[in-house]
């Protein structure tokens, strides 16, 4: 494909799904400004290393991913970031069950350590496919639907046999 | 899907959508189609480029003419003039600078005809904004010798984000030239040498403040490995060579321009002399 096609072709993504992307970029920061900052960072990021792109079919993920990327150095600056290795997983998981109202469950999603809550979001708000995931997460699928699986257990929230098989 | 899930994602998509959000998108995709937002026009570096080209001198015959004595005026920095406006939610100040006092009329009119350019666009994006952008212009002098000079220009563009760019000059007052980076240098080693050195200090500063980020791992979108021949610089007032990067170049955007000073033992051996860098 060629370079001018590319640059259309990211210019007509960004714009069918800059609300997407805005979304995304705001369940981070939970601010519409420093939101609006990200897209328009993410936005000059890529159009500056547009040429590295190597499959033109996953320009939409690789967007994707420097959007995550953009809100998690955003967090990171700000220390507003949380993440937690496996042992406080198990931990937190360990708490007895609850019948969350939806404003608890809505802070139980902005609690959770961020590569978790970035896979849920992915998967369930944004649907997109375990592979697009892996590639915006740098992980393999397994990776990712492990996270998904805890990330899920963490909210307490239970899948039954039908939805895991949607999966 | 799961009720929870339901619930969540009802309200993740129930976000509303600021309206800026068409027209940050629109403008930020199509840089070059409108004003020059985010860099300067490729008219002025142009202009650079060329007046650099034509003015620059030999760093062997930069060192034996210094040793010529001419009585000279002097050579120094002014403000030529300052704009200052603001209307409909928009605010200029920019001020340019100009050189005077260079015998070498020609560098000094291209100089400083560029830096007025520069404010003259600057001034016509100010008259041409549809509102809610702050543009900010300064000069500094970073070092100020009798035979060296350095000035900086520093310009701000904010528009629902902010942008500065750090752009540099460095005159050899004695000599009448613009010092270029190469010309501080017997070959081309300096790239690697310099950017290597750049590498670890911010490997280091990584390591030792985990809310800085520099763009230098593999995996990194497009990171950071080598300077470009003509990377800005400057000369410190200790007399040390300071690689300056824009916003974006080599850092996510909350870390601003930034800039690496390169102790001199890594370039010794590759200097021209110690002229200019000690």
């Amino acid at each position: 494909m060629k370079k001018n096609d590319v640059h259309a072709r990211f210019v007509t993504i960004v714009n069918d799904h800059k609300e997407d992307f805005y979304r995304l970029a705001y369940s981070y920061v939970k601010n519409q400004e420093d939101a609006l900052d990200i897209v328009q960072d993410s936005i000059k990021k890529a159009l500056m290393s547009i040429d590295t792109i190597q499959n033109p079919h996953a320009i939409k993920s690789w967007f994707y991913k420097i959007v995550v990327r953009t809100a998690l150095d955003f967090l990171r600056k700000h220390k507003r970031l949380t993440v937690a290795d496996d042992g406080v997983i198990e931990f937190l998981s360990n708490g007895k069950e609850d019948d969350y109202e939806n404003f608890d469950l809505q802070q139980a999603l902005e609690d959770l350590p961020v590569q978790y809550k970035t896979v849920i979001t992915l998967r369930y708000f944004e649907d997109l496919k375990m592979e697009e995931i892996a590639e915006i997460v740098d992980e393999n699928i397994s990776t990712v639907k492990t996270r998904i699986y805890r990330g899920l257990k963490l909210l307490r929230i239970t899948l039954t046999e039908e939805n895991k098989a949607h999966e | 899907m799961n009720e929870h899930l339901k619930r969540l994602k009802k309200e993740y998509k129930d976000v509303p959508i600021p309206v800026e959000l068409d027209k940050i998108v629109a403008s930020t995709l199509k840089p070059e189609k409108r004003k020059p937002r985010f860099v300067w026009s490729a008219t002025a570096a142009a202009a650079a480029i060329l007046f650099t080209a034509t003015v620059n001198l030999s760093p062997a015959a930069a060192e034996s003419m210094s040793k010529i004595p001419i009585v000279k005026e002097i050579v120094e920095v002014i403000t030529f003039n300052e704009i200052k406006e603001e209307n409909n939610h928009s605010s200029i100040d920019v001020k340019t600078p100009a050189i005077s006092g260079l015998e070498n009329k020609t560098l000094e009119d291209n100089l400083n005809q560029s830096y007025i350019d520069q404010s003259q666009k600057l001034y016509e994006e100010f008259t041409n904004s549809e509102g809610h952008l702050a543009i900010e212009s300064d000069y500094k002098v970073m070092i100020e010798t009798p035979e060296l000079l350095s000035i900086q220009l520093s310009t701000f563009k904010a528009q629902a984000s902010g942008y500065t760019e750090n752009q540099y000059i460095t005159i050899d007052k004695e000599n009448e030239a613009l010092v270029t980076l190469q010309s501080l240098f017997n070959n081309n080693q300096y790239l690697t040498a310099i950017s290597e050195n750049i590498k670890a200090q911010m490997t280091q500063q990584m390591e030792a403040d985990d809310s800085k980020i520099y763009w230098i791992a593999e995996d990194d979108m497009d990171p950071f490995t080598k300077i470009t021949a003509d990377q800005s610089f400057y000369i410190s007032k200790d007399r040390k060579l300071v690689i300056s990067f824009n916003e974006y170049e080599v850092a996510p955007g909350y870390m601003g321009a930034v800039e690496f000073e390169i102790p001199t033992d890594v370039i010794e051996s590759l200097l021209v002399g110690d002229r200019y860098v000690k």
